[in-house]
């Protein structure tokens, strides 16, 4: 079975992951950090994160009235590299997010949300 | 006496092992230095998370308490490692957040007693205190006024425009919310950390979703009849009078109290007012201390 912290390893055996992080969408805490630091604060960045996907949810919600908003997964593009965002519903809190900074060249997007849906699978039954 | 936090920032230090019971609060399970678990009677903890959601009913987890322990939990229950850790974690950062800010009681350190679902996380100290202060800042950041926390919650009967977005957390406690529930007993009921409830509370407050808080001498559930009477009494000669002392209008309570980043924590137990009921406590105390000494 898969824990929180042995799920960041797989996380970041994705080809081309450059660091990845579990954030706590309700309280905006990082849970688990892996790869450089490289002068992140990985806290004020857990929590930047939580409010960019609340944000994101908002919005939704008011572009497609009459649905409720479920988030799978969410794709950033910057010029530097891809922002992934893996959404895992739990039923007593979260959702709990895992963030994958991946390098624009060395990755392929297809193959990094497909992993990242099979360790969601494995992680939360 | 010390407060909570330093006594545990000495425990981490001696890398100790056992249970600090703070009187009838709480529980915090070390593991050399780390704490493993934390329980406070006023969050719901893992069991009552698990129960509350259909997870798993209570008398079962008692069963597997008994009998077979976490291990048992994990192979048979429907419970998968990732989501026993994460929540463990939440409930343990919930428990701190209440239970870190209580003082006066005169906590006990057992020395070699674990919780039985201890052991899934480990939290460092230090961590737990900055975590603690990150989140009361970003509750005060949301709506300052801590009044919400411990008065029941009172979704408005009407909203203020035509359409709102909820989450689910605060569509929880829209649809449990009585008169009467505060917002750690919905957690309770709803089966959320106590902290997501303050959060989806202060975020309708912050939206002008809630009812004006009713004045402090009505809220207050008075022992004795003869308490509200007179509160009632002073509310309407204030009101009424001339040249008495300005009183707060209803439509004040709608707008947003001035920001406090030093407000106090939850305060344990009945607000406290400048009822007469109070002050016969008081005074019981002080002739109490004073026949200690």
């Amino acid at each position: 079975m898969l824990g929180l912290d042995d799920c960041l390893t797989e996380v970041m055996a994705i080809p081309g992951a450059l660091d990845a992080m579990l954030v706590d969408q309700t309280s905006g805490m990082a849970v688990a950090i892996s790869g450089p630091p490289h002068g992140v604060d990985a806290e004020s960045s857990a929590a930047a994160l939580t409010e960019t996907l609340r944000a994101t949810m908002d919005g939704l919600a008011r572009s497609c009235p009459g649905e409720t908003v479920r988030i799978d997964d969410m794709l950033v593009t910057t010029d530097k590299g891809h922002h992934l965002l893996r959404f895992l519903e739990t039923v007593f809190e979260g959702p709990l997010v895992i963030y994958l900074r991946l390098d624009l060249e060395r990755s392929n997007l297809a193959l990094a949300r497909y992993r990242l849906l099979n360790i969601s699978r494995q992680l939360l039954a | 006496m010390a407060p909570l936090d330093t006594l545990l920032a000495g425990l981490a230090r001696e890398h100790a092992t056992g249970a600090l019971r703070v009187g009838r609060a709480g529980t915090i399970f070390l593991s050399e230095g780390r704490v493993t678990y934390m329980e406070c009677a006023q969050t719901p903890g893992v069991e009552r998370l698990l129960a509350a959601r259909g997870r798993l009913p209570e008398a079962a987890l008692r069963r597997l308490q008994a009998d077979g322990g976490c291990k048992r939990l994990l192979e048979e229950g429907p419970v998968t490692l990732g989501e026993l850790q994460y929540c463990v974690l939440g409930a343990v950062l919930d428990a701190a957040f209440f239970l870190l800010p209580v003082g006066g009681t005169r906590p006990k350190f057992r020395p070699g007693e674990q919780h039985w679902l201890g052991g899934q996380w480990y939290f460092d100290v230090a961590g737990l205190m900055r975590e603690c202060a990150r989140r009361r800042a970003y509750l005060a950041q949301i709506w300052p006024s801590a009044q919400l926390d411990t008065a029941p919650v009172r979704p408005a009967p009407w909203l203020p425009g035509s359409r709102v977005t909820l989450d689910s957390v605060q569509w929880e406690v829209v649809t449990g919310a009585g008169a009467e529930a505060t917002p750690l007993d919905l957690a309770r009921r709803i089966g959320r950390s106590g902290y997501s409830v303050l959060l989806a509370v202060r975020r309708m407050a912050a939206a002008g979703l809630l009812a004006p808080p009713v004045e402090p001498t009505t809220t207050t559930r008075a022992p004795e009849e003869s308490a509200t009477k007179a509160g009632e009494h002073r509310a309407k000669t204030a009101g009424g009078g001339q040249g008495a002392l300005p009183q707060r209008g209803r439509g004040a309570a709608a707008q947003r109290p001035p920001h406090d980043p030093r407000a106090p924590g939850l305060p344990l137990g009945p607000p406290v007012t400048a009822d007469p009921t109070d002050l016969a406590l008081l005074m019981r105390l002080k002739k109490a201390l004073e026949e200690l000494t």
